[in-house]
Protein backbone atom coordinates (compact mmCIF):
# COMPACT_ATOMS: atom_id res chain seq x y z
CA UNK A 1 0.00 0.00 0.00
CA UNK A 2 2.73 2.43 0.86
CA UNK A 3 4.56 1.63 -2.56
CA UNK A 4 0.77 2.20 -3.95
CA UNK A 5 0.68 5.46 -2.42
CA UNK A 6 4.13 6.82 -3.17
CA UNK A 7 3.17 6.47 -6.82
CA UNK A 8 1.19 9.16 -6.64
CA UNK A 9 3.83 11.97 -5.98
CA UNK A 10 7.27 10.42 -7.66
CA UNK A 11 9.79 13.84 -7.71
CA UNK A 12 10.19 15.13 -11.36
CA UNK A 13 13.42 13.55 -11.11
CA UNK A 14 12.16 10.21 -10.49
CA UNK A 15 9.22 10.37 -13.17
CA UNK A 16 12.12 11.31 -15.46
CA UNK A 17 13.95 8.05 -15.32
CA UNK A 18 11.04 5.90 -14.77
CA UNK A 19 9.50 7.44 -18.15
CA UNK A 20 13.02 6.63 -19.55
CA UNK A 21 12.86 2.71 -18.56
CA UNK A 22 9.58 2.67 -19.63
CA UNK A 23 9.33 4.55 -23.33
CA UNK A 24 12.92 2.51 -23.97
CA UNK A 25 12.16 2.10 -27.61
CA UNK A 26 13.58 4.69 -30.18
CA UNK A 27 10.37 4.99 -31.88
CA UNK A 28 8.29 5.04 -29.17
CA UNK A 29 6.11 8.07 -28.46
CA UNK A 30 4.68 8.69 -24.80
CA UNK A 31 2.12 11.01 -26.14
CA UNK A 32 0.30 7.73 -28.07
CA UNK A 33 -1.23 6.24 -24.96
CA UNK A 34 -2.30 10.00 -23.42
CA UNK A 35 -3.99 10.48 -27.10
CA UNK A 36 -5.53 7.38 -27.38
CA UNK A 37 -7.01 7.50 -23.59
CA UNK A 38 -8.06 10.93 -23.97
CA UNK A 39 -10.19 9.59 -27.34
CA UNK A 40 -10.94 6.46 -25.95
CA UNK A 41 -11.87 7.85 -22.35
CA UNK A 42 -11.17 4.45 -21.61
CA UNK A 43 -7.75 3.21 -18.99
CA UNK A 44 -5.56 1.98 -21.48
CA UNK A 45 -2.58 1.97 -19.22
CA UNK A 46 -3.76 -0.61 -17.08
CA UNK A 47 -3.87 -3.40 -19.08
CA UNK A 48 -1.75 -6.01 -17.77
CA UNK A 49 -1.61 -7.92 -20.71
CA UNK A 50 -3.67 -11.01 -19.76
CA UNK A 51 -5.31 -12.16 -22.99
CA UNK A 52 -8.92 -12.14 -22.04
CA UNK A 53 -9.28 -9.49 -25.12
CA UNK A 54 -7.51 -11.63 -27.63
CA UNK A 55 -9.36 -14.85 -26.24
CA UNK A 56 -12.52 -13.23 -26.78
CA UNK A 57 -12.09 -12.13 -30.28
CA UNK A 58 -13.77 -13.41 -33.12
CA UNK A 59 -11.67 -11.77 -35.71
CA UNK A 60 -8.00 -13.57 -34.13
CA UNK A 61 -8.93 -17.04 -35.34
CA UNK A 62 -8.96 -16.00 -38.74
CA UNK A 63 -6.19 -13.71 -39.16
CA UNK A 64 -3.06 -11.75 -37.53
CA UNK A 65 -4.71 -9.19 -35.66
CA UNK A 66 -4.27 -9.42 -31.96
CA UNK A 67 -6.38 -7.07 -29.89
CA UNK A 68 -3.54 -7.52 -26.79
CA UNK A 69 -1.09 -6.45 -29.33
CA UNK A 70 -2.68 -3.28 -29.65
CA UNK A 71 -3.12 -2.86 -25.91
CA UNK A 72 0.54 -3.17 -25.68
CA UNK A 73 1.71 -0.93 -28.36
CA UNK A 74 -0.93 1.30 -26.60
CA UNK A 75 1.18 1.61 -23.59
CA UNK A 76 4.73 1.66 -25.04
CA UNK A 77 3.95 4.30 -27.17
CA UNK A 78 4.74 2.39 -30.19
CA UNK A 79 2.75 4.82 -32.23
CA UNK A 80 3.67 4.13 -36.12
CA UNK A 81 3.96 0.43 -35.29
CA UNK A 82 -0.08 0.49 -34.41
CA UNK A 83 -1.12 2.84 -36.98
CA UNK A 84 0.17 1.37 -40.07
CA UNK A 85 -0.51 -2.34 -39.53
CA UNK A 86 -3.51 -2.86 -41.75
CA UNK A 87 -4.99 -5.18 -38.81
CA UNK A 88 -6.01 -2.25 -37.07
CA UNK A 89 -8.94 -2.00 -39.55
CA UNK A 90 -10.01 -5.90 -38.25
CA UNK A 91 -12.32 -4.84 -35.31
CA UNK A 92 -15.46 -5.93 -35.77
CA UNK A 93 -16.44 -3.70 -32.24
CA UNK A 94 -18.69 -6.62 -30.93
CA UNK A 95 -17.31 -5.42 -27.80
CA UNK A 96 -16.59 -9.43 -26.10
CA UNK A 97 -13.18 -8.05 -24.81
CA UNK A 98 -14.71 -5.04 -23.75
CA UNK A 99 -17.49 -6.96 -21.40
CA UNK A 100 -14.41 -9.88 -20.84
CA UNK A 101 -11.60 -7.30 -19.67
CA UNK A 102 -10.66 -8.26 -15.86
CA UNK A 103 -9.17 -4.44 -15.94
CA UNK A 104 -12.43 -2.69 -16.79
CA UNK A 105 -10.58 -1.17 -19.76
CA UNK A 106 -12.67 -1.13 -23.04
CA UNK A 107 -9.83 -2.31 -25.66
CA UNK A 108 -13.01 -1.93 -28.11
CA UNK A 109 -12.78 1.59 -27.57
CA UNK A 110 -8.61 2.02 -28.05
CA UNK A 111 -9.10 0.30 -31.22
CA UNK A 112 -11.77 3.18 -32.00
CA UNK A 113 -9.21 5.84 -30.92
CA UNK A 114 -6.55 4.39 -32.77
CA UNK A 115 -8.91 4.54 -35.73
CA UNK A 116 -9.41 8.22 -35.22
CA UNK A 117 -5.64 8.80 -35.06
CA UNK A 118 -4.67 6.70 -38.35
CA UNK A 119 -7.47 9.10 -40.09
CA UNK A 120 -5.75 12.02 -39.05
CA UNK A 121 -2.51 10.61 -40.47
CA UNK A 122 -4.91 9.75 -43.73
CA UNK A 123 -4.38 6.20 -43.25
CA UNK A 124 -8.35 4.77 -43.64
CA UNK A 125 -10.17 2.43 -45.62
CA UNK A 126 -12.27 3.74 -48.64
CA UNK A 127 -15.41 2.42 -47.81
CA UNK A 128 -14.98 3.96 -44.15
CA UNK A 129 -14.80 6.91 -46.60
CA UNK A 130 -17.70 5.97 -48.68
CA UNK A 131 -20.12 5.99 -46.24
CA UNK A 132 -19.45 9.32 -45.49
CA UNK A 133 -20.16 10.10 -48.88
CA UNK A 134 -23.02 8.38 -49.13
CA UNK A 135 -24.36 10.50 -46.19
CA UNK A 136 -23.02 13.52 -46.78
CA UNK A 137 -25.55 13.14 -50.39
CA UNK A 138 -28.52 11.85 -49.15
CA UNK A 139 -28.24 11.50 -45.31
CA UNK A 140 -28.39 7.60 -45.42
CA UNK A 141 -25.29 5.49 -45.45
CA UNK A 142 -27.27 2.91 -47.20
CA UNK A 143 -29.69 4.66 -49.33
CA UNK A 144 -33.09 3.91 -50.73
CA UNK A 145 -33.35 2.37 -54.64
CA UNK A 146 -35.92 2.13 -57.18
CA UNK A 147 -36.62 -1.58 -56.92
CA UNK A 148 -37.07 -0.95 -53.01
CA UNK A 149 -39.26 1.96 -53.80
CA UNK A 150 -41.47 -0.17 -55.56
CA UNK A 151 -40.99 -2.58 -52.33
CA UNK A 152 -42.22 -0.50 -50.13
CA UNK A 153 -45.26 1.14 -51.98
CA UNK A 154 -46.71 -3.00 -52.45
CA UNK A 155 -46.02 -2.89 -48.41
CA UNK A 156 -48.58 0.19 -47.88
CA UNK A 157 -45.38 2.58 -46.77
CA UNK A 158 -44.45 5.45 -48.66
CA UNK A 159 -42.03 5.11 -51.95
CA UNK A 160 -39.15 6.66 -49.80
CA UNK A 161 -39.22 6.62 -46.10
CA UNK A 162 -39.90 9.67 -43.86
CA UNK A 163 -36.37 10.88 -43.16
CA UNK A 164 -33.91 12.76 -44.96
CA UNK A 165 -34.95 10.63 -48.43
CA UNK A 166 -38.56 12.47 -47.88
CA UNK A 167 -37.36 15.65 -46.32
CA UNK A 168 -34.18 16.18 -48.33
CA UNK A 169 -34.35 20.01 -46.75
CA UNK A 170 -32.87 18.40 -43.75
CA UNK A 171 -29.49 17.01 -45.47
CA UNK A 172 -28.49 20.80 -45.66
CA UNK A 173 -28.17 20.69 -41.43
CA UNK A 174 -26.27 17.24 -42.23
CA UNK A 175 -23.88 18.69 -44.80
CA UNK A 176 -22.75 22.19 -42.40
CA UNK A 177 -22.69 18.97 -39.60
CA UNK A 178 -19.72 17.37 -41.91
CA UNK A 179 -18.38 20.56 -42.97
CA UNK A 180 -17.71 21.91 -39.77
CA UNK A 181 -14.99 18.99 -39.16
CA UNK A 182 -14.03 19.19 -43.08
CA UNK A 183 -15.10 15.35 -42.57
CA UNK A 184 -16.47 15.40 -46.91
CA UNK A 185 -13.89 17.37 -48.38
CA UNK A 186 -10.83 14.79 -46.30
CA UNK A 187 -12.92 11.72 -47.90
CA UNK A 188 -13.26 13.91 -51.16
CA UNK A 189 -9.51 14.27 -51.21
CA UNK A 190 -8.43 10.70 -49.94
CA UNK A 191 -10.88 8.90 -52.65
CA UNK A 192 -9.23 10.58 -55.20
CA UNK A 193 -6.06 10.19 -54.19
CA UNK A 194 -6.25 6.42 -54.19
CA UNK A 195 -8.73 6.12 -57.00
CA UNK A 196 -7.81 8.31 -59.28
CA UNK B 1 -56.99 -6.43 -28.14
CA UNK B 2 -58.53 -3.55 -29.60
CA UNK B 3 -56.60 -1.98 -32.34
CA UNK B 4 -56.98 1.51 -30.98
CA UNK B 5 -55.71 2.05 -27.66
CA UNK B 6 -52.44 3.36 -27.92
CA UNK B 7 -51.29 3.21 -24.56
CA UNK B 8 -47.09 4.39 -25.28
CA UNK B 9 -46.22 6.59 -28.43
CA UNK B 10 -42.71 6.68 -29.77
CA UNK B 11 -40.77 8.57 -32.75
CA UNK B 12 -40.09 5.55 -34.67
CA UNK B 13 -36.48 5.79 -35.58
CA UNK B 14 -36.02 3.75 -38.97
CA UNK B 15 -32.20 4.10 -39.28
CA UNK B 16 -31.24 2.65 -42.51
CA UNK B 17 -31.01 -0.80 -43.60
CA UNK B 18 -34.44 -1.70 -42.07
CA UNK B 19 -36.41 0.58 -44.50
CA UNK B 20 -34.11 1.08 -47.78
CA UNK B 21 -33.07 -2.82 -47.60
CA UNK B 22 -36.11 -4.89 -45.68
CA UNK B 23 -39.05 -2.43 -45.17
CA UNK B 24 -40.72 -5.86 -44.36
CA UNK B 25 -38.72 -5.02 -40.87
CA UNK B 26 -40.60 -1.31 -41.04
CA UNK B 27 -44.02 -2.26 -41.65
CA UNK B 28 -44.07 -5.24 -38.95
CA UNK B 29 -42.61 -3.23 -36.50
CA UNK B 30 -45.20 -0.44 -36.84
CA UNK B 31 -48.45 -3.05 -37.43
CA UNK B 32 -47.14 -5.36 -34.62
CA UNK B 33 -46.20 -3.05 -31.76
CA UNK B 34 -49.82 -0.97 -32.61
CA UNK B 35 -51.48 -4.39 -31.74
CA UNK B 36 -49.72 -4.50 -28.61
CA UNK B 37 -50.38 -0.83 -27.67
CA UNK B 38 -47.80 1.07 -28.92
CA UNK B 39 -47.91 3.63 -31.05
CA UNK B 40 -44.79 4.70 -33.67
CA UNK B 41 -44.70 8.20 -35.22
CA UNK B 42 -42.63 8.94 -38.11
CA UNK B 43 -39.49 11.03 -36.61
CA UNK B 44 -39.07 13.60 -40.18
CA UNK B 45 -35.73 14.28 -41.25
CA UNK B 46 -34.20 11.76 -39.49
CA UNK B 47 -30.52 10.34 -41.04
CA UNK B 48 -28.34 7.25 -40.95
CA UNK B 49 -27.58 7.06 -37.25
CA UNK B 50 -24.65 7.87 -38.28
CA UNK B 51 -23.43 4.01 -38.37
CA UNK B 52 -20.94 3.49 -35.46
CA UNK B 53 -18.11 1.33 -36.93
CA UNK B 54 -17.89 3.53 -40.15
CA UNK B 55 -17.89 6.83 -38.26
CA UNK B 56 -17.23 5.94 -35.29
CA UNK B 57 -13.85 4.80 -36.63
CA UNK B 58 -13.31 8.00 -38.86
CA UNK B 59 -13.53 10.72 -36.20
CA UNK B 60 -15.89 9.98 -32.90
CA UNK B 61 -16.71 14.00 -32.33
CA UNK B 62 -18.64 13.58 -35.63
CA UNK B 63 -20.87 10.67 -34.75
CA UNK B 64 -21.88 12.56 -31.38
CA UNK B 65 -22.77 15.34 -33.16
CA UNK B 66 -24.79 13.59 -35.93
CA UNK B 67 -26.52 11.31 -33.86
CA UNK B 68 -27.24 14.26 -31.42
CA UNK B 69 -29.34 15.89 -34.39
CA UNK B 70 -31.17 12.77 -34.66
CA UNK B 71 -31.54 12.80 -30.87
CA UNK B 72 -32.88 16.91 -31.06
CA UNK B 73 -35.33 16.09 -33.66
CA UNK B 74 -37.27 13.35 -31.24
CA UNK B 75 -36.80 16.01 -28.79
CA UNK B 76 -38.65 18.80 -30.50
CA UNK B 77 -41.41 15.72 -30.57
CA UNK B 78 -41.22 16.05 -26.94
CA UNK B 79 -41.05 11.69 -27.51
CA UNK B 80 -39.03 8.81 -26.55
CA UNK B 81 -37.57 6.93 -29.02
CA UNK B 82 -37.82 3.59 -30.66
CA UNK B 83 -36.07 1.65 -32.81
CA UNK B 84 -35.32 -1.72 -34.29
CA UNK B 85 -31.69 -2.25 -35.07
CA UNK B 86 -28.77 -2.64 -32.78
CA UNK B 87 -26.42 -0.81 -34.71
CA UNK B 88 -28.80 2.16 -34.36
CA UNK B 89 -29.28 1.30 -30.84
CA UNK B 90 -25.08 2.02 -30.25
CA UNK B 91 -25.23 5.29 -31.54
CA UNK B 92 -28.53 6.84 -30.69
CA UNK B 93 -28.87 5.87 -27.47
CA UNK B 94 -24.90 5.62 -26.24
CA UNK B 95 -24.16 8.99 -27.66
CA UNK B 96 -27.64 10.30 -26.09
CA UNK B 97 -26.29 8.33 -22.49
CA UNK B 98 -22.39 9.78 -23.02
CA UNK B 99 -23.71 13.39 -23.99
CA UNK B 100 -26.49 13.39 -20.98
CA UNK B 101 -23.29 12.57 -18.12
CA UNK B 102 -20.54 14.43 -19.73
CA UNK B 103 -20.75 18.28 -19.90
CA UNK B 104 -17.39 18.54 -21.94
CA UNK B 105 -19.15 16.54 -25.40
CA UNK B 106 -21.93 17.97 -24.43
CA UNK B 107 -20.27 21.56 -24.91
CA UNK B 108 -18.62 20.60 -27.86
CA UNK B 109 -21.81 18.63 -29.60
CA UNK B 110 -23.80 22.23 -28.95
CA UNK B 111 -21.14 24.29 -30.59
CA UNK B 112 -21.81 22.71 -33.66
CA UNK B 113 -25.63 22.20 -33.67
CA UNK B 114 -26.00 26.14 -33.18
CA UNK B 115 -24.85 26.45 -36.47
CA UNK B 116 -27.87 24.61 -37.64
CA UNK B 117 -29.82 26.46 -34.57
CA UNK B 118 -30.36 22.76 -32.81
CA UNK B 119 -29.48 22.30 -28.95
CA UNK B 120 -29.06 18.76 -27.42
CA UNK B 121 -31.19 19.58 -24.28
CA UNK B 122 -30.77 15.45 -22.99
CA UNK B 123 -34.96 14.85 -22.12
CA UNK B 124 -35.90 11.89 -24.20
CA UNK B 125 -34.43 8.47 -23.01
CA UNK B 126 -33.48 5.61 -26.03
CA UNK B 127 -35.32 2.25 -26.38
CA UNK B 128 -35.27 -0.60 -28.60
CA UNK B 129 -38.61 -2.38 -29.40
CA UNK B 130 -36.79 -6.14 -28.36
CA UNK B 131 -36.36 -3.70 -24.97
CA UNK B 132 -40.11 -3.02 -25.19
CA UNK B 133 -41.63 -6.08 -25.99
CA UNK B 134 -39.85 -7.56 -23.14
CA UNK B 135 -40.65 -5.28 -20.50
CA UNK B 136 -43.70 -5.69 -18.81
CA UNK B 137 -44.29 -2.38 -18.17
CA UNK B 138 -44.44 -1.69 -22.26
CA UNK B 139 -45.62 -5.13 -23.09
CA UNK B 140 -43.99 -8.17 -22.23
CA UNK B 141 -44.09 -11.66 -23.29
CA UNK B 142 -47.46 -12.41 -21.80
CA UNK B 143 -49.08 -9.97 -23.48
CA UNK B 144 -47.36 -10.76 -26.65
CA UNK B 145 -48.71 -14.42 -26.64
CA UNK B 146 -52.16 -12.64 -26.10
CA UNK B 147 -51.83 -10.92 -29.31
CA UNK B 148 -50.86 -13.83 -31.78
CA UNK B 149 -53.24 -15.83 -34.07
CA UNK B 150 -51.46 -18.24 -35.27
CA UNK B 151 -48.84 -19.54 -33.29
CA UNK B 152 -45.80 -20.89 -34.80
CA UNK B 153 -46.04 -24.13 -33.10
CA UNK B 154 -43.25 -26.65 -33.91
CA UNK B 155 -41.06 -24.26 -35.40
CA UNK B 156 -37.43 -24.84 -34.12
CA UNK B 157 -36.35 -21.31 -33.84
CA UNK B 158 -32.56 -20.15 -32.84
CA UNK B 159 -31.54 -16.31 -31.79
CA UNK B 160 -28.88 -14.13 -33.18
CA UNK B 161 -28.55 -11.38 -30.32
CA UNK B 162 -26.42 -9.23 -32.20
CA UNK B 163 -23.91 -6.81 -30.37
CA UNK B 164 -24.61 -3.53 -29.53
CA UNK B 165 -27.99 -3.35 -28.12
CA UNK B 166 -26.54 -5.25 -25.01
CA UNK B 167 -22.76 -4.44 -25.36
CA UNK B 168 -20.58 -3.46 -23.56
CA UNK B 169 -23.08 -4.05 -20.54
CA UNK B 170 -20.70 -2.19 -18.56
CA UNK B 171 -22.14 1.40 -20.33
CA UNK B 172 -25.29 -0.60 -20.97
CA UNK B 173 -28.79 0.51 -18.02
CA UNK B 174 -31.63 -1.81 -18.79
CA UNK B 175 -34.61 -2.03 -16.31
CA UNK B 176 -34.30 -5.66 -16.59
CA UNK B 177 -30.97 -7.16 -14.96
CA UNK B 178 -31.36 -10.35 -17.17
CA UNK B 179 -30.60 -8.27 -20.25
CA UNK B 180 -27.13 -7.34 -19.04
CA UNK B 181 -26.15 -11.18 -19.02
CA UNK B 182 -23.94 -11.01 -22.35
CA UNK B 183 -22.40 -14.15 -22.03
CA UNK B 184 -25.72 -16.40 -22.03
CA UNK B 185 -29.09 -14.55 -21.86
CA UNK B 186 -32.39 -16.00 -22.70
CA UNK B 187 -34.72 -13.27 -22.61
CA UNK B 188 -34.89 -13.48 -26.37
CA UNK B 189 -35.95 -16.81 -26.28
CA UNK B 190 -38.38 -16.43 -24.11
CA UNK B 191 -39.97 -14.09 -26.63
CA UNK B 192 -39.54 -16.64 -28.85
CA UNK B 193 -41.59 -18.79 -26.86
CA UNK B 194 -44.15 -16.44 -26.51
CA UNK B 195 -44.77 -17.12 -29.89
CA UNK B 196 -45.49 -20.77 -29.70
CA UNK B 197 -42.14 -21.70 -31.49
CA UNK B 198 -39.17 -23.51 -30.04
CA UNK B 199 -36.52 -21.67 -29.08
CA UNK B 200 -33.10 -23.85 -29.65
CA UNK B 201 -29.62 -23.24 -28.14
CA UNK B 202 -26.44 -23.58 -29.98
CA UNK B 203 -22.65 -23.00 -29.85
CA UNK B 204 -21.09 -19.80 -29.22
CA UNK B 205 -24.33 -18.52 -29.43
CA UNK B 206 -23.08 -14.70 -28.78
CA UNK B 207 -21.14 -13.95 -31.60
CA UNK B 208 -20.80 -11.54 -33.23
CA UNK B 209 -22.02 -11.54 -37.27
CA UNK B 210 -18.76 -10.38 -38.78
CA UNK B 211 -20.80 -7.21 -40.22
CA UNK B 212 -19.83 -4.58 -37.72
CA UNK B 213 -16.80 -1.88 -37.59
CA UNK B 214 -16.36 -1.46 -40.79
CA UNK B 215 -15.25 -5.03 -41.53
CA UNK B 216 -17.91 -6.01 -44.44
CA UNK B 217 -16.53 -3.15 -46.15
CA UNK B 218 -13.07 -3.89 -45.70
CA UNK B 219 -12.81 -7.28 -46.10
CA UNK B 220 -16.00 -9.05 -46.82
CA UNK B 221 -14.01 -12.25 -47.01
CA UNK B 222 -12.85 -12.30 -43.31
CA UNK B 223 -16.68 -11.04 -42.22
CA UNK B 224 -18.32 -13.82 -44.33
CA UNK B 225 -15.76 -16.28 -42.35
CA UNK B 226 -17.17 -15.14 -38.90
CA UNK B 227 -21.31 -15.51 -40.27
CA UNK B 228 -19.75 -18.83 -41.74
CA UNK B 229 -18.73 -20.18 -38.32
CA UNK B 230 -22.43 -18.96 -36.83
CA UNK B 231 -24.28 -20.84 -40.10
CA UNK B 232 -22.20 -23.58 -39.20
CA UNK B 233 -22.81 -24.12 -35.26
CA UNK B 234 -26.38 -23.33 -36.18
CA UNK B 235 -26.30 -26.30 -38.72
CA UNK B 236 -25.10 -28.56 -35.88
CA UNK B 237 -28.28 -28.24 -34.00
CA UNK B 238 -30.60 -28.09 -36.93
CA UNK B 239 -33.11 -24.76 -37.13
CA UNK B 240 -35.97 -23.98 -39.43
CA UNK B 241 -35.23 -20.19 -38.84
CA UNK B 242 -32.75 -17.73 -37.24
CA UNK B 243 -34.27 -14.44 -35.35
CA UNK B 244 -32.32 -11.34 -35.13
CA UNK B 245 -33.30 -7.97 -33.87
CA UNK B 246 -30.81 -6.24 -36.11
CA UNK B 247 -31.32 -5.42 -39.79
CA UNK B 248 -27.75 -5.00 -40.22
CA UNK B 249 -27.17 -8.66 -38.61
CA UNK B 250 -29.96 -9.42 -40.80
CA UNK B 251 -28.30 -8.32 -43.97
CA UNK B 252 -24.84 -10.31 -42.72
CA UNK B 253 -27.14 -13.95 -42.35
CA UNK B 254 -29.66 -13.30 -45.19
CA UNK B 255 -27.52 -11.99 -48.29
CA UNK B 256 -24.50 -13.08 -46.82
CA UNK B 257 -25.55 -16.73 -47.85
CA UNK B 258 -25.79 -15.80 -51.01
CA UNK B 259 -22.07 -14.28 -50.98
CA UNK B 260 -20.86 -17.40 -48.98
CA UNK B 261 -21.68 -19.64 -51.55
CA UNK B 262 -20.61 -17.74 -54.34
CA UNK B 263 -17.02 -17.53 -52.03
CA UNK B 264 -17.17 -20.35 -50.30
CA UNK B 265 -19.42 -23.06 -52.18
CA UNK B 266 -21.19 -24.19 -49.21
CA UNK B 267 -25.15 -23.36 -49.23
CA UNK B 268 -27.63 -23.31 -46.00
CA UNK B 269 -30.75 -22.21 -47.10
CA UNK B 270 -31.16 -21.19 -43.47
CA UNK B 271 -34.53 -18.52 -43.78
CA UNK B 272 -33.25 -15.32 -41.59
CA UNK B 273 -36.42 -13.28 -39.80
CA UNK B 274 -36.21 -9.66 -37.68
CA UNK B 275 -38.28 -10.76 -34.85
CA UNK B 276 -40.62 -7.94 -35.99
CA UNK B 277 -41.21 -9.75 -38.51
CA UNK B 278 -41.58 -13.32 -36.69
CA UNK B 279 -44.43 -11.58 -34.58
CA UNK B 280 -46.38 -10.14 -37.55
CA UNK B 281 -46.62 -13.94 -39.13
CA UNK B 282 -47.48 -15.17 -35.20
CA UNK B 283 -50.23 -12.04 -35.31
CA UNK B 284 -51.86 -13.62 -38.95
CA UNK B 285 -49.75 -10.92 -41.45
CA UNK B 286 -49.35 -12.59 -44.90
CA UNK B 287 -45.84 -13.18 -45.69
CA UNK B 288 -46.33 -10.81 -48.88
CA UNK B 289 -47.59 -7.94 -46.16
CA UNK B 290 -44.33 -8.38 -44.40
CA UNK B 291 -42.25 -8.63 -47.28
CA UNK B 292 -40.77 -11.57 -46.88
CA UNK B 293 -40.22 -11.95 -50.82
CA UNK B 294 -37.79 -9.36 -50.19
CA UNK B 295 -35.61 -11.87 -48.41
CA UNK B 296 -32.18 -12.92 -50.22
CA UNK B 297 -32.97 -16.60 -49.04
CA UNK B 298 -36.29 -18.05 -49.28
CA UNK B 299 -38.68 -18.23 -45.94
CA UNK B 300 -40.66 -20.82 -48.00
CA UNK B 301 -39.53 -23.61 -46.36
CA UNK B 302 -40.59 -22.12 -42.69
CA UNK B 303 -43.16 -20.47 -43.88
CA UNK B 304 -44.70 -24.39 -44.87
CA UNK B 305 -44.37 -25.22 -41.17
CA UNK B 306 -46.28 -22.48 -39.57
CA UNK B 307 -48.56 -21.47 -42.00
Amino acid sequence: MSIMARTKGYPEALEKKLRDQRYYREDSNPDFLKNVKTISRTIAHMCYQCGTCTGSCPSAPRSSYRIRNFMRRAVLGLENEALTDPDLWLCTTCYSCTDRCPRDIAPTDVIMAMRNLAFKRDIVPVNFLKTVQAIYSSGHGVPNNDVNRAAREKLGLTRDPPTTHMYPEYVKGIQKILDHYKLKANADRIVKEREG
Amino acid sequence: MSESESNFKFAFYLGCIAPNRYPGCESAAIKTCKKLGIELLPLKGASCCPAPGAFGSIDLNVWYAMAARNLVLAEQMKMDIALLCNGCYKSIWEVNHKLKHNQDLRDGVNEVLKEIDMEYKGTINVYHIAELLYNPKYVGPEKVRDSITNPLTGARIAVHYGCHLTKPHKDREFEDEVMLNTEHPVWMEDLVAALGATPVEYRNKMQCCGAGGGVRGYDLVHSLDITNEKLINLKEVGVDALTDICPFCQLQFDRGQIEIQEKFGVSYNLPVLHYCELLGLAQGMSPQELGLDLHGISCEPFLQKVL
